[in-house]
């Protein structure tokens, strides 16, 4: 699975390049955290905050599995770790969209005519 | 970065040999067992989104009474701070700097851990205090599931830290205490991943 150790790594420096990664993820998230933050506190138009903070967590969410977790498209196992979250991720896109999206056709479909009073003349008059 | 992974998290390398070997199938294992728990945090955001109406509000406590931005901020860096520590941890162990140093990173870790879970449980008193108990709304028993058990996997990281420094102290940085650090570290920096999407959908989100 993996390729020979060639030996030739410093372990000083490759300590340097993880310190760096690690740095790098903390950097990133934390300029993605107060960005979502501040997206909160802007004078934006609601729709246009909830898309900045869905991004930012999108984003942070990558940082977070590519810098902390440590997993990428290339290295022997971890391409198979991170299809098993793809995997994941496509069941819980099933599930959760789905309970949301039936739950709120539900509710616009059980609720809409009780709460507004323009539909609800339109049973009697059959 | 050019080193191969063989499972999730930062690898022993093969410097560490039967340790590296070993992790390799116990991480994945437990990263199957993670995912698993991603599923069930998944289908709590979806529920909690769908209560999030009028309806699921039940005439009770909302959002905008309930949230407070500056303690989840607080919350927020607690957690950031503690996922960066671990990785002094892993880096500590990988490269064999001493137990002394890996004692200390873990209790960094723990500490934040705990002032996380210190903030978390005063929102929650508070809510409580103002009318959010759970059983008053569907949308308020998500929300305290959701947020909940997320602090609940996180008061089982620092007992599980507490418990790999006691393992440290006794037995030494053997291969087993490494495998069983490398799946800390995993499940460490999965709660931050989850925190993410706990700020950024259930508080931020909704508040907007």
């Amino acid at each position: 699975m993996t390729k020979p150790n060639t030996g030739e790594l410093n372990p000083q420096e490759s300590a340097a390049s993880e310190i760096k990664s690690y740095a790098t993820g903390f950097i990133v998230s934390l300029l993605l955290t107060v960005g979502a933050f501040a997206a909160l506190l802007s004078d934006l138009p609601s729709t246009w905050k909830i898309v900045l903070i869905c991004v930012a967590a999108l984003l942070q969410i990558i940082v977070h599995m590519r810098n902390f977790l440590h997993l990428s498209f290339s290295g022997g196992q971890s391409r198979e770790d991170l299809l098993l979250v793809l995997f994941s991720v496509c069941l819980l896109a099933i599930m959760a969209g789905g309970t949301w999206y039936i739950m709120s056709d539900l509710g616009g479909r059980m609720h809409q005519a009780s709460g507004s009073d323009a539909a609800m003349p339109e049973a009697p008059t059959r | 970065m050019s080193e191969n992974g063989l499972y999730p998290g930062l690898n022993l390398g093969e410097a560490h040999d039967d340790a590296h070997l070993q992790a390799e199938s116990t991480v994945f294992g437990f990263w199957v067992f993670l995912m698993s728990d991603l599923i069930i945090f998944g289908i709590l955001f979806a529920s909690y989104a769908s209560y999030l109406d009028p309806i699921g509000l039940a005439g009770g406590p909302g959002p905008q009474d309930l949230f407070d931005v500056k303690s989840v901020a607080i919350q927020t860096a607690f957690l950031l701070f503690g996922g960066v520590a671990y990785g002094g941890v892993s880096l500590s162990v990988k490269y064999e700097q001493g137990r002394a140093k890996l004692i200390l990173w873990l209790l960094i870790c723990a500490v934040l851990g705990a002032g996380f879970l210190f903030f978390e449980i005063k929102d929650f008193i508070s809510q409580a205090g103002e009318g959010g108990t759970p059983q008053v709304s569907g949308w308020l028993s998500s929300y305290w599931l959701l947020v909940g058990l997320h602090g609940f996997h996180v008061f089982s990281g620092i007992l599980w830290i507490i418990a790999m420094i006691g393992q440290i102290s006794t037995r030494g940085v053997d291969d087993v205490v490494k495998v069983r650090l490398s799946m800390l570290g995993v499940f460490w920096h999965f709660l931050d991943l989850i925190w993410v999407g706990i700020f950024s959908f259930v508080f931020l989100a909704t508040l907007t």
